[in-house]
C-alpha cells in the first residue's frame, strides 16, 4: 500500500499513532525544558499537518501559543493574584497538548476498522476487541435514539426533570433489543469462528512510522536525560 | 439440500411452538413461508440458520434438521455460517462497522479467508449485486433500504448456497423491495436455495417454487407456484395474507391549500443543513379525512412530519389551522405523531401513568373511557413495554387523545404487520374519523392507504433528491 493515498497525505499505521500517544504522554510528564516541549509539539503538529488535519493543527497551534503567552509574558508581568492562581492550571493543560494533538490525529484519520486490524496485528485478545467495536458502533445509534425521544418527548409536553427518566426507559429497552438482534446476526455470520481473523486491508509499517518511531524515541530519551 | 424431520419447538410459556414440522427443500428451490404473525414461520427459519437450538435459550427441541448433510443441532454455528446466510428483519441492528466496505467483508474475516480471496469475493458481490453506490460510505447515513442491500450483500460476498430471509421487507418501500427481488432473482439464477419468511408477498409471486402456509405451529398447506397463483381473493382474505397482486392506489388527490377549516398547507418548503429537502407542497386536510401521504425514501416525509408536527421550522411558505397561520410553537401544541418505532414515545410504568402523563389533570372517569375505546382498560397496570406492538400503538394514540391533539400523525402505522393487524389498525384510524380531527397517514403500504385514506397526496415533484445516489437494478 503506497504511504501517500490519493489526495496526497501521508499515512501512519494506527499502531504508530498508538505508540505514538504513548510517548507523547512520556515526554509530557517527564521533561521540564520548554525548549523540548515546544520542538516536541511543533514536530507533532507537522506530523498532522501532513496527514490532513490541517485544521485542527491551526486551533491547536493557536490555543498552545495562547498559553505559552499567558506562562511567559502574562503571569511575570501581570498582577500575583492572576499568576498564583493559573499558573498551575496553565502549565499543566499545556502538558496534554501533545496527547491531544496525537489523539486528534487518530479520531480524525483511522477508519474503525483499521484500528481494529492493528488491534488484532497486536495480539490483543478477540474477546477484547468484539465488545470494543460493537460499543464504537453503538455510539451513532445512541445519538439516533435519542433523536427519536427528543422529538416524542417534545410532542407529550414533557419538560424538566422527567426528561431524563423519559430519556432512559425507551433507550434501555432498545439497547436490550438491540444487543439480541446484533449478536443473533453476529453468531449467523460466525463471529464465533476461532479461525484467525484475517483483513483485506494488511497494514504494514512504512518509513513514515519509522521515521515517526525513532523521532519519538528520541525524545523520550532527550526528555528523561535532561528531564 | 435441506431436510426438516419432525421438528417440534416449544419456547418458554408464552411464545408459540412448532409441531411436528417435516420439510424437504431442495438445493436451488425457492420457498416462501407465509401465515398470520406468530405462527412460526420464523422459528422455522431459525430451524435452518441454527439459532435454534444454538442461539434460542430455553426451549425444548425434538426431531432433526439437516442443511447439506450437516445435522443442525450438533453443528457448530460458525460452521453452519459458511453455508447458511441469513438477512433479518430490522435493518438497523445488523451491522458491526461504521463504513460499508468492513461490513461486505466482515463474514470473510471472520472465518479468516486469506486476504487475496476476501478481495476477490468483495469484488465479485459487488459487481453481481450492483452495490457499487454503497461503498465507502457511513453506514449511519444510509436509508433503510440501502442497510438491508448492504445485510444481503455482506451475507452474499460469504458465498452460501443457503440463504434465509426473515421478513426482509418490513422496513423497507416499494423501491427498496423491487431491489431486493432484483438481488433475489440474481441468487437464484445462480442455484442458491432460498427460504423467505415474509407478509408482503406480492413481490414473491412470480419467484416462488412453493409456498408452505403455516398456522398456529403446524404446516397447513404447500402450495406449488401454479396452485398459489390461483388462489382466489377470497381464500387469500380467509388465510389471513397480505395483497398477492402488486397493490396500486385508487384514491383521489388531496384537495388544493386554502381550507378554512382543518390544515392548510401552502407552498411550503423545508431546509436541513442548509440543502432543501422539499418545496412547494400544498394541500388541505379537512377534519373527519384521512389523508394518505406517499413518497419514496428520500422524498423528505419524515422531514415534512417533524415539520408540520412542529419539531422542525419551515424555511418557506405557511400551514394553517382552522384558517388561522400557526407557527412551529403552535404545531407542536397542537399535533402528535405515532411514530413508525412507537417504543420511543411510550415512558411511563404503567399504561395509566401514560395517560396520566399526557394530561396530569384529567378526571379518571375520561381515562377510564378512552382506555375502554382503545381496549386497553385491562391491562391499565402493566408495563407499557409488556403490551403487543399493536397495543403499544393504541396506547400511542390514546395518549394524543387524551391531551386534546387536534393534529394526528402516522407514521408507517403498518411496517412488518400481517393482513388481520393491518384490519386493526385501519378499523381504529377510520374510528378516529369522528373525533373531528386531521389526520395524516404515512406509509408505503398500498394496500393499507387504499382501505383508510381518503384521499393521497404524493410528495414526488416537491422533493430535491436529497440522495447522493441509489443502488441501480441488476
Amino acid at each position: 500500500m503506497s504511504s501517500l493515498s490519493r489526495n496526497h497525505t501521508l499515512k501512519i499505521d494506527p499502531r504508530t499513532e498508538l505508540l505514538l500517544l504513548v510517548m507523547a504522554n512520556v515526554v509530557a510528564f517527564t521533561q521540564h525544558s520548554v525548549w523540548v516541549e515546544i520542538t516536541w509539539v511543533v514536530l507533532l503538529l507537522l506530523l498532522i499537518i501532513v496527514c490532513g488535519c490541517k485544521k485542527a493543527a491551526g486551533k491547536l497551534a493557536v490555543a498552545f501559543g495562547i498559553f505559552l503567552f499567558l506562562q511567559y509574558y502574562v503571569f511575570p508581568n501581570g498582577p500575583k493574584m492572576i499568576a498564583s492562581s493559573f499558573t498551575i492550571i496553565v502549565s499543566y493543560a499545556r502538558k496534554i497538548f501533545p496527547c491531544l494533538i496525537v489523539g486528534t490525529l487518530i479520531l480524525q484519520k483511522t477508519p474503525v476498522r483499521e484500528f481494529m486490524v492493528s488491534l488484532r496485528k497486536c495480539h490483543i485478545p478477540q474477546g477484547l476487541i468484539i465488545p470494543l467495536s460493537v460499543t464504537i458502533r453503538y455510539f451513532p445509534a445512541l445519538k439516533e435514539e435519542v433523536g427519536y425521544i427528543r422529538d416524542a418527548m417534545k410532542l407529550r409536553d414533557i419538560h424538566g426533570a422527567e426528561k431524563i427518566e423519559c430519556l432512559l426507559v425507551p433507550i434501555m429497552i432498545s439497547a436490550a433489543t438491540t444487543a439480541e438482534e446484533l449478536s443473533a446476526a453476529a453468531v449467523t455470520r460466525g463471529i464465533e469462528n476461532p479461525a484467525q481473523k484475517t483483513s483485506m486491508i494488511d497494514m504494514k509499517f512504512g518509513v513514515q512510522d519509522f521515521v515517526c518511531l525513532a523521532l519519538g524515541a528520541v525524545f523520550c530519551v532527550i526528555s528523561i536525560a535532561v528531564g | 439440500m435441506i431436510d426438516i424431520k419432525d421438528v417440534s419447538f416449544e419456547y418458554g410459556k408464552e411464545q408459540g411452538t412448532l409441531s411436528r414440522i417435516d420439510l424437504e427443500i431442495r438445493q436451488g428451490e425457492c420457498v416462501l413461508l407465509c401465515g398470520e404473525s406468530g405462527c412460526g414461520k420464523t422459528t422455522i427459519t431459525k430451524l435452518i440458520n441454527g439459532l435454534i437450538p444454538h442461539f434460542v435459550e430455553g426451549g425444548t427441541l425434538s426431531g432433526a434438521t439437516f442443511v447439506n448433510g450437516m445435522e443442525v443441532a450438533k453443528t457448530e454455528m460458525y460452521h453452519l455460517a459458511e453455508q447458511v446466510g441469513s438477512v433479518f428483519q430490522n435493518p438497523k441492528s445488523q451491522f458491526f462497522n461504521i463504513d460499508s466496505d468492513s461490513e461486505v467483508t466482515f463474514g470473510l474475516e471472520n472465518a479468516g479467508a486469506a486476504p487475496s480471496e476476501i478481495r476477490e469475493r468483495f469484488e465479485a458481490t459487488v459487481s453481481a449485486l450492483s452495490i457499487q453506490p454503497l461503498l465507502g460510505r457511513n453506514i449511519f447515513s444510509m436509508s433503510g433500504g440501502e442497510k438491508q442491500s448492504l445485510a444481503f450483500a455482506s451475507v452474499y460476498a460469504m458465498n452460501p448456497s443457503v440463504f434465509v430471509l426473515d421478513e426482509p421487507t418490513a422496513n423497507l418501500d416499494a423501491e427498496a423491495i423491487d431491489i431486493l427481488r432484483q438481488q433475489m432473482i440474481r441468487i437464484k439464477k445462480e442455484g442458491r436455495t432460498v427460504i423467505v419468511a415474509e407478509h408482503r408477498i406480492y413481490f414473491l409471486m412470480d419467484l416462488i417454487d412453493r409456498a408452505i402456509f403455516i398456522q398456529n405451529g403446524k404446516i397447513a398447506q404447500i402450495f406449488t407456484r401454479e396452485e398459489f397463483h390461483k388462489i382466489s381473493e377470497n381464500q387469500r382474505i380467509r388465510m389471513g395474507l397480505r395483497s398477492l397482486v402488486y397493490p396500486t392506489l385508487k384514491l383521489p388527490h388531496a384537495d388544493p391549500p386554502g381550507a378554512k377549516v382543518g390544515l392548510s398547507v401552502e407552498n411550503l418548503a423545508c431546509t436541513i443543513d442548509k440543502q432543501t429537502v422539499f418545496g412547494g407542497i400544498n394541500f388541505s386536510a379537512v377534519p373527519g379525512e384521512v389523508l394518505g401521504i406517499i413518497g419514496h425514501n428520500g422524498a423528505g416525509k419524515t422531514t415534512l412530519i417533524r415539520c408540520l408536527c412542529g419539531l422542525l421550522k419551515e424555511s418557506h411558505g405557511t400551514v394553517q389551522l382552522d384558517g388561522k397561520a400557526v407557527n412551529v410553537k403552535r404545531r407542536n401544541k397542537a399535533s402528535f405523531c405515532v411514530m413508525q418505532d412507537v417504543n420511543h414515545q411510550l415512558f411511563s410504568d404503567s399504561v395509566w401513568n401514560e395517560c396520566e402523563v399526557s394530561k396530569p389533570d384529567c378526571p379518571a372517569e375520561r381515562i377510564e373511557k378512552i382506555l375502554e375505546t382503545f381496549e386497553l382498560l385491562s391491562f391499565k397496570d402493566r408495563h407499557p413495554m409488556a403490551l403487543s406492538g399493536g397495543q403499544k400503538q393504541r396506547l400511542a394514540v390514546a395518549t394524543a387523545i387524551l391531551s386534546s391533539k387536534y393534529l394526528l400523525v402516522f407514521d408507517e402505522p403498518t411496517s412488518g404487520l400481517d393482513y388481520r393487524r393491518m384490519l386493526e389498525v385501519s378499523d381504529m384510524i377510520k374510528n378516529l374519523k369522528s373525533e373531528n380531527r386531521v389526520i395524516l397517514i404515512v406509509s408505503h403500504d398500498f394496500e393499507f392507504l387504499n382501505r383508510t385514506c381518503d384521499k393521497i397526496f404524493g410528495m414526488e415533484g416537491c422533493s430535491a433528491e436529497r440522495r447522493k445516489s441509489c443502488v441501480g437494478n441488476i
